[in-house]
């Protein structure tokens, strides 16, 4: 096993504080080493009063969402060496309150995307052609967004205005019009036909590019803005 | 930067540069980012363009003192950087309305490059255009 | 359900600016080759803009493409102005601002057209 001391340069900041600052730690790191694993060893060797977020330590859950070299990536499988720079740059999510170092205050968001009402199961479109198992009647699948908050980081337009709705909301209300499972898609498409809604997005697609999950926003969002559009020259076609 | 004096959980940062904060995003981003300089361009060019047309009710003598400076050699980079402009806003447009609409979202990139490859040579020939006309 | 400014006039104006974009490109293009490359030497002299604009029709088209022009412009710099993240009076008078704008550019530009003779 190959090992290396890569610098960690961890952005901090302390209820209190004036202004954050960045300190720099040296670990020791191996082939299978990720940035989740190095902050957790910095905290336990060096200094404890760093604070981050964790949880399942296998991208399922989404706690770990930060910024690595300046790119939202879940820090659980961040691989150090992979990045391939002799330091790596620590820093908390964009477009959100910072509550201490790492971690950010993810309230309003959540306040915002539980209004899309996206139920938690989904019907699974991989596997078409496996056997289901008997008294199956076919695939289900955890919905794939995991609340990380990397498209909001990434996001330019969350940053321009606090208002909109987010690529995740808005990826979430897009599977609910598309599997509504018992909830409203209609109320939730009026939603977000409006100037915070869907029309706000920009296609930059950093959502789309960040997403640890396959959610592609970008592509709702687009796809939100075309059910709106043949809506609406239906809506056009058929009064003329 | 941070507001360390008021801790309000409800409020994000406001970041009303984010747009033009490029480094570590990709293809999308900075297509956006170049499409509203572009843009922004285009419009004080426009207000220029509308002065300069003002100079044709002052009568043929302030119209063809200025076509002639019009025509010096040293206005013809600020005709490429113009027509570089309105090429790039106009062909990355036709993405932004196609994929705004949801069609070919997923080859947004390969439409970002295309369309790169046809401002490049519109560009050229159009410079020549310029030079030679 | 949290609605702000629903309706659908933030999609009908996104729909507005992309399709006069798209006919901008016929707009501009004629307009550019009209004026560039069947001239000659590329730019028209006082007694060549009188010619060209004594055809009604000349006249008609490039008044559409200031209207068209100038709806796309206002438009885009609005746009920018709402990433400023303005609140509610903010946005009243961006668009206040914005449509004040365009209407003189407009009529500027139509005065003007009367203007040569």
């Amino acid at each position: 096993m190959t090992e290396k001391n890569v610098q960690f340069k961890v952005f901090r900041y302390k209820q209190g504080d004036t202004a954050p600052h960045y300190d720099t730690f040296t670990v020791t790191v191996n082939e299978r080493t990720t940035v989740l694993d190095a902050l957790e060893a910095i905290r336990r060797d060096q200094d404890g009063t760093l604070t981050f977020r964790h949880s399942c330590h296998h991208a399922s859950c989404g706690t770990c969402g930060m910024r690595v070299n300046g790119k939202e990536v879940l820090a659980c499988v961040t691989n150090v060496m992979e990045l391939g720079t002799p330091e790596v740059v620590v820093e908390p999510l964009q477009n959100a309150p910072i509550i201490s170092d790492l971690v950010v205050d993810m309230g309003g968001f959540y306040e915002t995307f539980s209004q899309a009402h996206l139920p938690l199961i989904r019907e699974s479109e991989y596997l078409p052609e496996s056997d289901v198992a008997e008294g199956v009647p076919f695939h289900m699948r955890l919905e794939s967004c995991l609340e990380c908050g990397l498209c909001l980081s990434a996001c330019p337009v969350v940053g321009t205005d606090p208002e909109y709705l987010g690529p995740a909301t808005l990826a979430a209300v897009w599977r609910v019009v598309q599997e509504p499972r018992g909830e409203d898609p209609e109320a939730l498409l009026a939603w977000v036909d409006s100037e915070q809604g869907c029309w706000r997005c920009h296609a930059a697609m950093e959502c789309t590019e960040v997403c640890p999950s396959n959610v592609d926003p970008g592509g709702a969002i687009m796809a939100l803005r075309g059910e709106l559009t043949r809506r609406k020259i239906g809506h056009l076609l058929g009064q003329g | 930067m941070l507001d360390t004096t008021r801790f309000n959980t409800r409020r994000r940062q406001r970041r009303p540069g984010a747009w033009l904060h490029l480094k570590g995003r990709h293809v999308g981003a900075w297509a956006f980012a170049l499409n509203r300089l572009a843009g922004l361009g285009l419009v004080l060019y426009l207000i220029l363009h509308l002065f300069v047309l003002s100079l044709l009710a002052k009568g043929p003598r302030a119209w063809d003192d200025f076509v002639a400076l019009a025509k010096s050699p040293l206005i013809l980079p600020l005709d490429v950087i113009l027509l570089a402009g309105i090429l790039y806003h106009g062909l990355n447009g036709v993405r932004i309305a196609l994929i705004g609409v949801g069609i070919g979202v997923r080859q947004h990139k390969t439409m970002f490059w295309t369309l790169m490859v046809i401002v490049a040579v519109l560009l050229a020939v159009g410079t020549w255009g310029f030079i030679t006309v | 359900m949290n609605t702000k400014q629903s309706g659908t006039w933030a999609g009908t104006l996104w729909l507005l600016q992309a399709l006069s974009g798209l006919l901008l490109i016929l707009l501009l293009g004629s307009h550019m080759i009209v004026n560039h490359y069947v001239v000659e030497r590329g730019l028209r002299t006082y007694q060549d803009v009188v010619n060209y604009l004594s055809h009604p029709w000349v006249v008609a088209w490039e008044i559409l493409f200031l209207v068209v022009v100038t709806f796309h412009a206002a438009l885009g710099v609005r746009s920018i102005l709402l990433d400023l993240g303005p609140g509610k009076g903010g946005r009243r008078i961006i668009n206040w601002g914005i449509t004040l704008l365009g209407l003189f550019a407009v009529l500027y530009g139509v005065w003007l057209t009367f203007q040569i003779k």
